[in-house]
């Protein structure tokens, strides 16, 4: 099966279409210029690149990314002549800074008016608390559902520099496993004071402009914007849109540092060596490559050291550009906006350069340079995407004669582990079906002594290290090649805030850049995969009170799709003293939530992997934006007897009562667990130890919220052959 | 030599900044090599993290670059900088 672009859209500094931003790329042009959207304060540099022009609708609960996204999304469907109604349409969406511009302003009137909490309702508190809910990495999904829904099935994901190019890997597998006809995928970013100064205390801005590759280079520029694309299989697709092919995706991680990438560029060389092969293309089929050439010291060499390897002799041959010197680093949505730009350039047959290149680093000058477009043919392209924490993604487009190879079965799902940390203890293996019949104790989770190499550990926030325990535990030892998907609904709001009262009160030069990274959305993932050593892909999802769900359906569908072998995955949620007031405010429950914290993970493989099995995994079902009917249909019915529901919260039984499963006795987890959103992968846990140790003869597990669900069942494992 | 109370002050700052849980200050050497093998194996994050920490607790600038490398040394050679720079 091969798949097609049949649209593109793109918002940046250099234009508010993807084929202005080509145009003006092919001429060389560069949008750079001196930020105006707020005040950074003492910064290593003001020069950015801005989306100057963007005109925000006054609703105050939308935010400057998801504009970007809906622009770049409309203009992608407009291309692709889609329309998402009468078809099963997905979206998956990609970012790191998400409502994080609206974000600090809500976060000033909290720190403003702090001597008011847990006093008299303040009507200006309040207002700002019940804005929060455009901040979750799921919100400007939220928003795109709403205004171009029903979609059939929507995700929020994050691997920080690498979303945009995961966001179309994971739209492929979507494709490949026929759950939709047609994706719309990529990834949208905003500038911000966190991501502005937090860059600027890495030392990581070059106050001249990026230079990618070039020998004086200091750092990035920092730029926003949004790249959307509409994917579809060839076999669906009208033959006049089709703008290219994407053949390959693959995705590795460095499990190195959080913010240094790894010199010898093994895991960038793993995802494109992946990424080919997938397309059943050899290297010497490529004849252009989209660097991430971000132009900070370490980036660039690192990366044309993994070119050299891949293409070993051929390394002059094949033309490498970066447009991060033009558009900027837009961070999450590099990645699509960069994919934009490489099928645009196979459509059209010419490659666009790279600007700010004068001098050539020795330690790049194997590479091919592009300083100015060049016509030529390009039949096949690499575009590379390398994210903190070293989440790297690689991307094969070919030109539109190009067809991919035979598609890979889709692969059955057993679960091999699991584990759950709640604050009444931390539980492995099958005694996790022993969780419910406990009683929550207190809310924090108690890390004790010796759960987490201090050393190993010093850089992890609460919620990486609760992530790092339930994913060792659930996986037992570590083999190469295991991935990591984590659900965080929330992420760092706390740390947010006290970055932003340093930022406040002290300026930019005094925030503190090891806590920066944490702010990412996706550095649970990152956290977790470098203190594992775990290399396979990371992501983090997001979807809200479902996002532990969400995390395993994700994992589940990269194993089925063939990208990954090994998967931990779960969910992890840290306390959160605004998390909880903005809850308080907006479901009106007054005074303090019974929010708690915690999280669980079951380790999965493959059917056909060799990996013990505990229990196997039936097809997770899931829908979004409202539409649950006839979906809990798709499930498999109870057997006769033994069949048992396991839920996270209650709020998924009116789902149940729908279901074949009605008449099976159901288990709760909250009560055990406490209440948060990563309860679901409590439950999906807790239903898999039932399964495993002969409790039940199979499980449901159902979570739903504000209209998006999921439900998925268990099964004792197959006998062995 | 550096003031002993100065090279105190800034082991502990060390250890809670960075979060060396599990180090007793006291047990640094005052010219152990801050970074890489062989001594306390920060990276270049942790610099950047005790430039501005410096700064914010002794109100002087560290310089960037190769100028930096000299004063990141050891704790000795930080607690020289800063007492230099105080002075001057």
């Amino acid at each position: 099966m091969t798949i097609v672009v049949t649209g593109v859209g793109a918002v940046t500094a250099l234009g508010g279409t993807a084929r202005t931003t080509f145009e003006r790329i092919a001429l060389g042009e560069r949008g750079l210029r001196e930020l105006s959207l707020f005040d950074p304060g003492e910064v290593r540099s003001k020069v950015v690149a801005e989306v100057v022009d963007l005109a925000m609708p006054s609703d105050p609960s939308v935010s400057r990314t998801s504009e970007l996204a809906l622009l770049a999304a409309r203009e992608a469907i407009a291309d692709a002549k889609l329309d998402v109604r009468s078809r099963r349409v997905g979206l998956v969406l990609g970012g790191t800074t998400a409502g994080m511009f609206e974000t600090e302003s809500i976060l000033a009137t909290l720190l403003s008016t702090e001597a008011r909490r847990g006093g008299p309702a303040d009507p200006r508190r309040e207002a700002a608390l019940s804005r929060m809910l455009s901040h979750p990495l799921s919100a400007p999904t939220d928003r795109l559902v709403k205004e171009l829904g029903p979609f059939a099935r929507a995700r929020s994901l994050s691997s920080a520099c690498s979303s945009g190019a995961n966001a179309l890997a994971v739209a492929a597998t979507w494709l490949e496993l026929g759950v939709v006809d047609a994706v719309l995928c990529g990834a949208a970013d905003s500038l911000c004071r966190v991501i502005v100064s937090g860059f600027s205390a890495l030392g990581a801005l070059d106050p001249n402009g990026a230079r990618p590759f070039d020998a004086r280079r200091r750092g990035l520029t920092l730029g926003e914007g949004a790249g959307m694309l509409v994917l579809e299989r060839s076999a669906d697709a009208a033959r006049e849109s089709v703008v290219c092919t994407l053949l390959g995706w693959g995705a590795r991680s460095e499990a190195h540092h959080i913010t240094n990438p790894e010199a010898t560029g093994a895991a960038p060389l793993a995802a494109m060596a992946a990424a080919l092969e997938r397309a059943g293309l050899a290297p010497s089929d490529i004849d252009y490559v989209n660097a991430h050439g971000t132009g900070t010291p370490l980036n660039d060499p690192m990366e044309a050291r993994a070119l050299a390897r891949l293409f070993s002799d051929d390394v002059g041959r094949v033309p490498v550009s970066s447009q991060k010197g033009m558009i900027g680093h837009t961070l999450a949505a590099a990645g699509a906006i960069e994919a934009v730009i490489t099928a645009l350039a196979i459509e059209r047959g010419i490659v666009p350069p790279t600007a700010g290149l004068e001098e050539v680093d020795p330690e790049c000058a194997h590479l091919r340079h592009v300083t100015s477009a060049e016509s030529r043919p390009i039949g096949a392209a690499i575009s590379s995407s390398f994210g903190f924490g070293g989440m790297d993604a690689a991307l094969v487009f070919g030109h539109r004669e190009r067809v991919a190879p035979v598609s890979r079965k889709r692969r059955g799902i057993v679960v091999t582990g699991m584990s759950v940390v709640t604050p009444g203890g931390i539980v492995e293996g099958t005694s996790v079906a022993d969780v419910p019949a406990s009683l929550a104790q207190g809310a924090a989770v108690v890390i004790p002594d010796g759960a987490l190499d201090a050393e190993k550990a010093r850089r992890l926030d609460r919620t990486s290290r609760i992530g790092a325990i339930a994913c060792g535990r659930a996986l037992g030892p570590v083999a190469p090649g295991v991935g990591v998907v984590l659900g965080v609904a929330f992420g760092a709001v706390d740390a947010t805030a006290e970055f932003m009262r340093r930022l406040r009160d002290k300026g930019p030069r005094m925030v503190r850049p090891a806590e920066f990274p944490s702010l990412v959305p996706s550095s649970p993932a990152g956290y977790v995969s470098i203190y594992l050593g775990l290399d396979g892909p990371a992501l983090v999802v997001a979807d809200l009170a479902v996002s532990g769900e969400c995390a395993v359906l994700q994992a589940c569908e990269l194993i089925a799709a063939g990208d990954v072998d090994r998967m931990c995955a779960g969910a992890v949620e840290e306390r959160s003293a605004i998390v909880e007031e903005v809850l308080s405010v907006v479901f009106a429950s007054g005074g303090a939530t019974s929010r708690r914290e915690g999280g669980a993970v079951v380790a999965l493989a493959a059917a056909d992997a060799g990996v013990p099995a505990l229990a196997r995994l039936g097809d997770i079902v899931s829908f979004a934006n409202g539409s649950s009917d006839g979906v809990m249909a798709g499930l498999p019915p109870p057997p006769e007897e033994g069949g048992i529901v396991v839920l996270g919260t209650e709020h998924a039984e009116e789902l149940v009562l729908a279901s074949s499963w009605s008449t099976c006795p159901r288990i709760v987890c909250a009560g055990a667990c406490g209440e948060h959103e990563a309860a679901g992968s409590v439950a999906i846990a807790v239903a898999a130890a039932k399964v495993a140790r002969g409790d039940a003869k199979a499980a449901l597990f159902v979570g739903s919220s504000r209209g998006w669900g999921y439900a998925g069942t268990v099964w004792p494992p197959d006998p062995a052959p | 030599m550096p003031s002993p109370a100065l090279t105190s002050e800034i082991k502990a700052l060390l250890v809670s900044e960075l979060n060396l849980s599990g180090r007793d200050p006291a047990t640094i050497a005052d010219d152990a090599p801050l970074f890489g093998e062989g001594g306390l194996g920060l990276d270049s994050l942790d610099a950047l993290q005790i430039a501005m920490l410096v700064e914010e607790r002794f109100a002087v600038r560290v310089p960037e670059g190769d100028e930096a490398r000299p004063i990141f040394r050891s704790v000795s050679t930080l607690a020289e900088f800063i007492e230099r720079s105080k002075s001057s």
